[in-house]
C-alpha cells in the first residue's frame, strides 16, 4: 500500500530479503509494507534475527531487496544503478553504526567533513556547519582530535555529526547507544531527540535498547521479518 | 558529479602512514630493490659504452663514411676516391655535426698477405695517419715492444704480438706485404718492423699490420683515397642521431655510404642486445618482487579494513572512488619508494663506484667478448633517459599491482562489512 499524495523519507512497498546460506533460504524481511513521515522519529525494535538491521539496510540502499521496492525522498531505489544508489547514500541519507565507524586516520571535524567534502560543499560552507554543529551537540573543541583520542559517547556524537551535517532526508542509526554505557546513551539520545526537534531530522532506528523505545514517537515491532506492531506514540522526552 | 578528488589521495596517503612498519617494511624492501636495479642498469649501461668505445675505436667509428659495397666485399675497389674522401671530411666541418664529433681518421685497409723469412699469413692492412690513430683506436697504447708510428715513418709497421710469433719478427726486422692494388695488380711492399702490440683479441693480434697512410697510398696507387672515414662522436646513445645528421648532409650522392657502429659491427650490437636481455631478465624478476611486495602489503591492508570500506561505501563513495583510494595507496607506497630508492641508487653507485667496479679478480686482463677486449673496470653511467624509464616501469608496475587489492575492495558488500570485526 502506497500513497502518492504525501511526500514521505522513506517507504517501502512489500519487501522481501532472502538470504541463502548453505542452499538455506532465510526470509529475513517478509513483505513488509510501511512509510516513515519527515521529521519522525522512529524506532524499529524487536529480538536479534528478527530483520531490523536488514530493513535499516533496505531503506539506506545498502542491501537491495529480493522483492518489492524501496522509496527514500521518493526515489525508488530499486530503480537505481550502484552509482546512482551510492550518490543517493552521499546525498540524502545519513547512517549512525553500532560501532562508531570512524575512519581511524581523519580527526574528528574531517569525519565530519567526509561527506560535504564529496558532495562538493565549499570550504566556508563546511566550517560553518561543522562549527556550529560540533557546538550544539557538545564536542566543540574536539575538532583536531583524531578518534582513537576520543572516548566511545564523544566518537558516537562525531558519527551523528557526520550523518545530520550533510542534511540529509533520512538518518538510519543501528543500535547507536549499544556501545555505551548508560550515561553516554542518555546524552547521545537526548542529542539525537534535540536534533530530530531542532532541525527536523527524520531519524529511524534499529534497536533493542529500552531507552530508546522510550524515546521514540513511533515504535514498529518486527518479529520474523514482519511488523508485529505498529504505534504512534508520545515520546518520554517530547 | 562534483567530487572533491583531493580528498581520496588525502585518505590514501594517511591509511599508508597508519600502517607505519608495514608501509617502512614494504617500502624499504622496494625501494632496496630500486636501488639495486638503478645500480645495475647504469653498471650495465657504463659496460655497454665501454664496449660500443672499445669497439668502435678498434673498428670503424660510431659512423662509417664509406664507398658504396666496401663493408661487405672489403675490396680496394669500393674504395672512396679523393673526392668523396674530400667531401666526407667536408660534412663533418659542418655545423651541427663538428661540434659533436670527437675525433676521425682516414684509414685505408686492404686484406694482404704478411710474409716473413720463413712463412706468411693473411693480415689485414692499414694505412692510418699515426697523429691521429694514435687517439683513435689507442693502439699505441698497446705496444710491448718498440714504438708506435709516428708522423715522418715511412716504410714502417707496427704489428700484433702473435702474428710478430708466427712470422718470427722482432723490432726491426723486415717483412714484404703484398696486396692488389688499384690497377688489379698484386703489389708488394718492403717494411720494417718498429713496434710490436698486444690488445688480447686474436684476430687483432695475429692479423692486424698498420702502415703510414701516405705508404699505403703510394704502394696501392690509390692516392688521397680511402676504405673508411671513422667518426667518433660524444658518446654511442648519440650516434644514431649522428648518423642521420651525416646522412642528411652527405645527401644524394651515391659514391659514398654513412653506415651506423650497429651496421658496421652487428656483432658488437647483438652481444649488447643478447646482454640487455639478461638484465631485462633480472629487472623482471626485480619487478616482480616489487609487485608482490605491493600486492601482498595493499591487499592486506584492505582485508584489515573490510569494515572501513564498508563505511566508505556506505557514505556515499562509489566503487570507482573506493578503488581509488586503494590505488592512491599503492601508488604513493610505490611513487616514494620508487623515487628514494633512485635516490639511494645513485648516491652509492656515486659514492663508492664512480671510480669504476674492478672485475680484475674474476676476468683476465685480455678477456674479449664478440670482438671485443673487455675492460675490466666498468664505470657505471647514469642515464636520464634510464632513470625515468625506471621510475616510469616502477609507477606502472604499482598501479598495476594495485588493480587486484582496489578490484576486491569494490567487492565488498557493504551491509556485510559492517559486521566485520577488525
Amino acid at each position: 500500500m502506497t500513497s502518492m499524495t504525501k511526500s514521505t523519507a522513506v517507504r517501502t512497498d512489500e519487501v522481501w530479503k532472502v538470504f541463502k546460506h548453505d542452499g538455506l533460504a532465510v526470509e529475513a524481511v517478509q513483505g513488509i509494507t510501511m512509510s516513515v513521515d519527515p521529521g519522525d522519529f522512529v524506532v524499529v525494535a524487536g529480538p536479534s534475527g528478527c530483520g531490523k538491521t536488514t530493513l535499516l539496510n533496505m531503506f539506506g540502499g545498502l542491501t537491495r531487496p529480493t522483492s518489492g521496492r524501496v522509496w527514500v525522498d521518493e526515489r525508488d531505489l530499486t530503480a537505481l544503478s550502484e552509482k546512482e544508489l551510492a550518490r543517493l547514500r552521499l546525498e540524502r541519507v545519513g547512517f549512525v553504526f553500532q560501532a562508531y565507524n570512524l575512519l581511524p586516520v581523519l580527526t574528528a571535524s574531517e569525519n565530519a567533513e567526509f561527506s560535504m567534502l564529496l558532495q562538493g560543499i565549499e570550504p566556508d560552507e563546511r566550517r560553518r556547519r561543522i562549527g556550529e554543529l560540533f557546538k550544539t551537540i557538545g564536542i566543540g573543541g574536539l575538532e583536531d582530535r583524531f578518534p582513537a583520542k576520543l572516548s566511545g559517547g564523544q566518537q558516537q556524537r562525531v558519527a551523528v555529526a557526520r550523518a545530520v551535517v550533510g542534511e540529509p532526508a533520512l538518518v538510519l542509526a543501528d543500535e547507536p547507544t549499544a556501545n555505551l554505557d548508560r550515561a553516554a546513551s542518555d546524552a547521545l539520545l537526548d542529542l539525537m531527540v534535540d536534533l530530530n526537534r531542532d532541525r527536523g531530522t527524520t531519524f529511524v532506528f534499529a534497536t533493542h535498547d529500552p531507552a530508546l523505545m522510550e524515546r521514540a514517537k513511533r515504535l514498529v515491532r518486527l518479529v520474523d521479518g514482519q511488523i508485529e506492531t505498529d504505534e504512534r506514540r508520545a515520546p518520554a522526552h517530547q | 558529479m562534483t567530487v572533491t578528488w583531493t580528498v581520496l589521495p588525502k585518505l590514501a596517503l594517511r591509511n599508508v602512514r597508519r600502517q607505519a612498519r608495514r608501509s617502512l617494511l614494504t617500502g624499504s624492501a622496494m625501494a632496496i630493490g630500486v636501488a639495486v636495479l638503478a645500480f645495475s642498469r647504469a653498471l650495465g649501461d657504463g659496460a655497454h659504452e665501454d664496449w660500443i668505445d672499445a669497439g668502435v675505436r678498434m673498428g670503424s667509428g660510431h659512423i662509417a663514411i664509406q664507398g658504396p659495397g666496401y663493408h661487405a666485399s672489403k675490396s680496394i675497389d669500393d674504395r672512396l676516391g679523393p673526392d668523396g674522401v674530400a667531401q666526407a671530411l667536408g660534412v663533418l666541418g659542418q655545423p651541427g655535426v663538428a661540434e659533436r664529433v670527437q675525433a676521425y681518421a682516414t684509414r685505408f685497409e686492404v686484406q694482404g698477405l704478411a710474409l716473413g723469412a720463413t712463412t706468411a699469413r693473411p693480415v689485414m692492412i692499414s694505412g692510418v695517419d699515426p697523429t691521429v690513430e694514435e687517439h683513435f683506436s689507442r693502439l699505441g697504447d698497446r705496444v710491448v715492444e718498440g714504438r708506435y708510428l709516428e708522423p715522418g715513418d715511412r716504410l714502417h709497421a707496427y704489428v700484433g704480438e702473435r702474428l710478430a710469433e708466427r712470422l718470427q719478427l722482432r723490432v726491426g726486422s723486415r717483412l714484404v706485404l703484398n696486396a692488389q692494388g688499384a690497377d688489379g695488380e698484386i703489389a708488394g711492399q718492403f717494411v720494417r718492423v718498429v713496434g710490436i702490440f698486444k690488445t688480447g683479441l686474436p684476430e687483432a693480434d695475429a692479423g692486424v699490420v698498420q702502415i703510414p697512410l701516405g705508404t699505403a697510398h703510394e704502394w696501392l696507387g690509390v692516392d688521397g683515397a680511402a676504405t673508411t672515414v671513422a667518426v667518433l662522436v660524444e658518446s654511442g646513445w648519440v650516434a644514431g642521431e649522428m648518423v642521420n645528421r651525416v646522412r642528411d648532409a652527405v645527401g644524394e650522392r651515391d659514391d659514398i655510404a654513412v653506415m651506423s657502429w650497429q651496421e658496421a659491427m652487428p656483432e658488437l650490437e647483438a652481444a649488447i642486445k643478447v646482454d640487455d636481455w639478461g638484465d631485462y631478465v633480472f629487472h623482471i624478476i626485480l619487478f616482480a618482487i616489487i609487485a608482490l611486495a605491493i600486492v601482498n602489503t595493499v591487499l592486506m591492508s584492505v582485508l584489515y579494513r573490510t569494515r572501513e570500506f564498508g563505511v566508505l561505501r556506505a557514505l556515499g563513495l562509489t566503487k570507482g572512488q573506493t578503488a581509488s583510494v586503494v590505488m592512491s595507496e599503492g601508488i604513493i607506497l610505490t611513487v616514494v619508494s620508487g623515487v628514494l630508492g633512485m635516490i639511494v641508487g645513485v648516491a652509492v653507485t656515486w659514492i663508492f663506484f664512480r671510480n669504476g667496479l674492478d672485475y680484475s679478480a674474476l676476468m683476465d686482463s685480455d678477456f674479449n667478448f664478440s670482438g671485443v677486449v673487455l675492460d675490466t673496470v666498468i664505470v657505471p653511467t647514469f642515464r636520464m633517459q634510464q632513470v625515468v624509464l625506471s621510475l616510469g616501469s616502477i609507477f606502472i608496475i604499482g598501479v598495476a599491482a594495485s588493480m587486484y587489492p582496489a578490484y576486491r575492495a569494490t567487492r565488498i558488500d557493504v551491509a556485510e562489512a559492517m559486521k566485520f570485526e577488525a
